[in-house]
């Protein structure tokens, strides 16, 4: 209504001073040219999440399920909505335990995160309305925090966005108790704004989310690791291999990944690779010295410590005890190494 | 009073750190996770970044203009820590990546190593808590 006002007046205004030169077109002319000027001042005035990417102008994810959520639960309602969609099915209040502190009576994201990797999923933040345009119309739901209160009367909230139609200016979510909420764009970037955008995927470990960096992308699946999910870690550095060819952190990745799962030979072909693309890094060859003195190649190990040693760096100390570690292992036929 | 409690304090903390640095290193004798890794390549690509700006011809004619040692200052990139780095890097990101005045964007970029590099580490400003005094 205040910009309704605001339109007539300025309109008023340029009217008089252009009375001969045709009002109409002037004022046609006038109010396709506002909401530029508007943009600059306040992306809110449009009622359009702002963008510059070209994102289409609606999508919608397919296969999200809704999960009323219970009192104080929507952290894991959020979280299984997302996780259904990834293909794993769950409900909320197997989530609870998990996702929930009590004491806080509510969930934090670390909670979410950490949930999330222990089911083998790829958590990965991501911030602002390009992200969550570009990943709504890649095919990914996102968990957004939301404070639905006042700044000073914090009311915190997850809910899960599904789609958005920017013509009509509204963001499409599952939220609360309501399946496929339509929400003003200008409200929703009201009440996500105060937490400063934050979104979250859960994706599983061989889907690359539509705005993916290698950096971003390589901590969410060392994410993985942390939790243990080692299996779903190599598949996450596997896709991380094929999309950044030259990435030394995919390739150490997958050695660690693999070795947790106690594939000493695919482990040391991995720490190889590394080796390869960046000769003059010892965390590849400390890693590999470690995985050939598991394999018991005792003479191969020492070289590869040794080798580690003089490329020296910030890790020498490390490389060198690697290297003490390896020397104490008795030569062959001696009983301690388990494996081949 | 104050005084009183310094040498204690100070030998408590010294004492303490000299703790945490043995532990981190008995845990070393280890693999280096995926998360080192990730954290040095990060370093890596800050401090390759940070270098090439600083080979540009164009750059080593403004540093020459405000009278900078170019071999200096590369020199003081090899000896800055990787939080200092990373923030470097960070500012170089901001600057407007424009093709027109250039000489004055990289004036500004310079003007952030005359500040970050130079005056930091011969201790006339305080623009980071963790300055590498290497000198």
């Amino acid at each position: 209504m205040f910009f309704h006002s605001l339109t007539t007046s300025v309109k008023r205004q340029t009217q008089s001073h252009f009375i001969q030169a045709g009002n109409r077109m002037i004022a046609g002319l006038l109010l396709l040219t506002l909401p530029i000027f508007l943009s600059g001042c306040g992306l809110v005035s449009t009622g359009r999440l702002p963008q510059t990417v070209n994102s289409p102008p609606r999508a919608m994810v397919a296969g999200v399920p809704f999960f009323a959520q219970e009192e104080l639960q929507c952290g894991p309602a959020a979280l299984a909505m997302a996780l259904h969609w990834s293909g794993l099915a769950v409900q909320p209040s197997d989530l609870t335990p998990e996702v929930f502190s009590p004491g806080l009576q509510g969930s934090l994201q670390s909670g979410l995160i950490g949930s999330a990797r222990r089911h083998g999923r790829v958590a990965y933040p991501i911030a602002g309305s390009e992200s969550l345009l570009a990943e709504v119309s890649a095919g990914h739901p996102v968990i957004v925090l939301v404070n639905l209160g006042f700044f000073w009367y914090p009311k915190w909230h997850y809910a899960v966005v599904i789609g958005y139609d920017q013509e009509r200016g509204e963001v499409i979510l599952h939220s609360g108790l309501n399946a496929n909420e339509h929400l003003n764009s200008t409200v929703f970037m009201n009440i996500w704004k105060r937490s400063e955008y934050w979104g979250l995927l859960i994706l599983p470990p061989d889907r690359l989310p539509a705005g993916v960096t290698e950096e971003a992308w390589l901590t969410a699946v060392a994410g993985l690791e942390k939790a243990e999910q080692w299996r779903e870690a190599a598949i996450g550095y596997g896709v991380a291999q094929k999309r950044w060819t030259q990435s030394f952190g995919a390739w150490m990745g997958l050695g660690n990944s693999r070795y947790g799962l106690r594939d000493h030979a695919g482990a040391a072909e991995a720490f190889r690779r590394a080796t390869l693309l960046q000769p003059e890094n010892g965390m590849a060859f400390n890693n590999l010295a470690h995985v050939l003195a598991e394999q018991g190649k005792r003479k191969e190990a020492l070289d590869a410590a040794q080798r580690a040693v003089e490329l020296g760096g910030p890790l020498l100390d490390n490389f060198r005890q690697t290297l003490a570690r390896i020397k104490t292992i008795p030569a062959p036929k001696n009983g301690r190494k388990r494996e081949k | 009073m104050l005084q009183k409690m310094l040498k204690p304090v100070s030998f408590f903390l010294v004492f303490s750190f000299l703790l945490l640095d043995f532990s981190v290193q008995t845990a070393h004798a280890r693999m280096i996770d995926t998360n080192t890794v990730i954290a040095a390549q990060k370093e890596r690509a800050d401090r390759e970044q940070v270098t090439a700006f600083l080979g540009r011809e164009d750059v080593r004619q403004v540093m020459i203009q405000q009278g900078i040692d170019a071999v200096e200052a590369q020199k003081r990139v090899a000896s800055l820590s990787d939080a200092e780095l990373a923030k470097i890097s960070q500012a170089m990101e901001q600057l407007p990546a424009g093709g027109d005045g250039i000489g004055a964007i990289i004036g500004a970029a310079v003007f952030i190593f005359v500040v970050l590099l130079i005056t930091d580490l011969l201790g006339l400003t305080h623009v980071f808590s963790f300055v590498n005094h290497k000198r």
